[in-house]
């Protein structure tokens, strides 16, 4: 009777409660539901819908089937929030989260890591292949001191998040082919923020926008954007080398390099390019190219 | 390599079409529906013992796959949130069917075993599996062999790596364990096998030579 007694205490699970009381499984929504699935201006650059599956290139997306749906949505991201923000976690997202800090620590490691070998550079130097956002490191003047970086983890979170929004784009992949790393020029190449070095918030998101724009020169060609894009890919090098041909010209007096009805084209061209790129960088170069051209002609 | 992977996955128990299916999803995940491969493995686990104890593997296979052809979590996300719904009806699914109940013990752990997060188990399946084991821990479990079975071969399997996860619910489980071993009225295969899985943990996951012979040899009296 006494071994009974002590049996009975042990009948009704004594650890259920607590064990199940810090996650909530009272999910019947699938995950997907709570992410817009509309066409936006951009979908037909991006390469994978919102429910991870892959795009075929001009596909247009009809509008979400659940986004209209009574109930709030359980949980969601976006790169503002701290984390995934969810009332009721189902096991995809959490392993996604958890995925994505396991990354960004390992990202980080490998990141300081590469900051001391540039300090102290050993013979046989490797080039890991992972966290190719921050390889900057051996740009002394721009590489932040061992206790300079951006540590926190959500604002890594919050940022890889971003970075990924750019990286999974057509136009990324197209650039990354046709521009090798060691091909790319600094000003004309659109390079990776890095997350690690510190910035505030304002400066990081226009990094970010800047970044995203400049990208936008290698989205897949649309039906009127195709004349302007193969204009858009000029390397600015080859205005800098007609600069020192005027100049040359100019004082020596010898013949024209090009035809006049090239060089119309050449005005055409740099007046092009001129709307189209922003940087401060090119527009004072374009508007030196265009004192050298009047000079020229005129 | 190829000719023997039907073996290694053991997918004979499957229909030919499914069989096609889940090797056109090993080579090339980009081509299929995911979502059907996730729900066909996930259903033919709760049906196959054996399946359930090895598709793990094959899971791994086709998410390693479909990261490397086109950088997705398709599959893996499907195949997490279905378990979860199957996890959320468990009760249900252990009054039903003892054996179903079994075999979605063994293939959650057989997915928590497999699929790491950069080489570490995923902390969202921790409780999960911790809440099925204590289940099984349960004196009305224990009276059932084929469920006390169950239990110590997922301890066998992966306890080590739990007990890294949360040492403190380990500790837990098996008080609850050497309760029922003492107190309890079991069958002497049960106890023997409480008693062998005690001893393992014991002795750090592992058993001595000792006990191996103890338990594994054949008693020639």
């Amino acid at each position: 009777m006494w071994a009974g007694l002590w049996a009975s205490q042990f009948t009704t699970p004594p650890l259920q409660c607590h064990v199940t009381s810090t996650l909530t499984y009272e999910n019947d929504c699938k995950p997907d539901e709570n992410r817009k699935k509309g066409a936006s201006r951009w979908s037909h650059c991006r390469k994978r819908g919102a429910d991870g599956n892959l795009r075929k290139s001009h596909e247009v997306e009809e509008p979400g089937k659940c986004s209209q749906s009574s109930h709030r949505p359980e949980s969601f991201t976006t790169p503002e929030s701290e984390g995934p923000v969810s009332r009721v976690k189902n096991w995809g997202d959490e392993v996604e989260a958890e995925e994505m800090r396991s990354n960004v620590r390992r990202d980080m490691h490998r990141y300081r890591r590469r900051i001391l070998e540039a300090d102290f550079p050993q013979r046989d130097r490797k080039i890991s292949s992972g966290s190719s956002d921050s390889r900057d490191s051996r740009d002394s003047k721009e590489s932040p001191a061992k206790g300079d970086l951006e540590t926190d983890e959500t604002t890594l979170i919050r940022r890889q998040k971003q970075i990924n929004y750019g990286k999974n784009t057509l136009a990324y992949d197209r650039y990354i082919k046709d521009v090798p790393k060691h091909m790319r020029q600094p000003g004309v190449h659109p390079k990776t923020p890095n997350k690690f070095k510190k910035y505030s918030r304002r400066s990081w998101d226009q990094q970010i926008k800047l970044w995203r724009v400049k990208l936008h020169a290698w989205d897949p060609p649309a039906e009127e954007g195709s004349d302007l894009q193969q204009i858009e890919e000029i390397d600015l090098g080859e205005i800098m080398d007609f600069e020192l041909d005027v100049e040359c010209s100019a004082d020596t007096g010898s013949q024209c390099p090009t035809s006049s009805g090239a060089s119309l084209s050449l005005a055409e061209v740099i007046f092009s390019i001129y709307k189209l790129i922003p940087s401060k960088i090119s527009a004072n170069r374009c508007s030196v190219c265009m004192h050298f051209f009047y000079l020229f002609f005129f | 390599m190829e000719n023997s992977s039907k073996e290694e996955y053991k997918i004979q128990s499957f229909d030919l079409e499914t069989q096609k299916l889940l090797k056109t999803a090993l080579k090339g995940p980009g081509s299929v529906d995911l979502e059907k491969v996730s729900n066909v493995i996930v259903d033919q686990s709760l049906k196959d013992q054996i399946f359930s104890r090895e598709a793990g593997r094959i899971c791994y296979t086709i998410i390693q796959a479909e990261a490397k052809q086109t950088n997705g979590n398709v599959f893996r996300r499907n195949l997490l949130n279905r378990l979860q719904q199957e996890f959320k009806a468990r009760e249900e699914t252990r009054k039903r069917s003892t054996q179903e109940w079994v075999c979605l013990v063994s293939f959650i752990c057989n997915i928590f075993d497999y699929l790491k997060v950069n080489n570490i188990p995923m902390m969202a399946l921790v409780h999960p599996v911790y809440d099925c084991l204590f289940r099984l821990a349960q004196s009305d479990a224990l009276q059932n062999e084929e469920e006390v079975d169950c239990l110590v071969l997922q301890l066998h399997r992966i306890g080590d790596q739990l007990e890294k996860m949360n040492m403190q619910l380990m500790d837990e489980l098996f008080n609850l364990l050497r309760d029922g071993f003492l107190l309890q009225d079991l069958s002497s295969m049960g106890r023997l096998l409480l008693l062998e899985i005690l001893e393992f943990r014991a002795g750090g996951w592992t058993l001595s030579e000792t006990a191996q012979k103890y338990y594994y040899s054949e008693v020639t009296d």
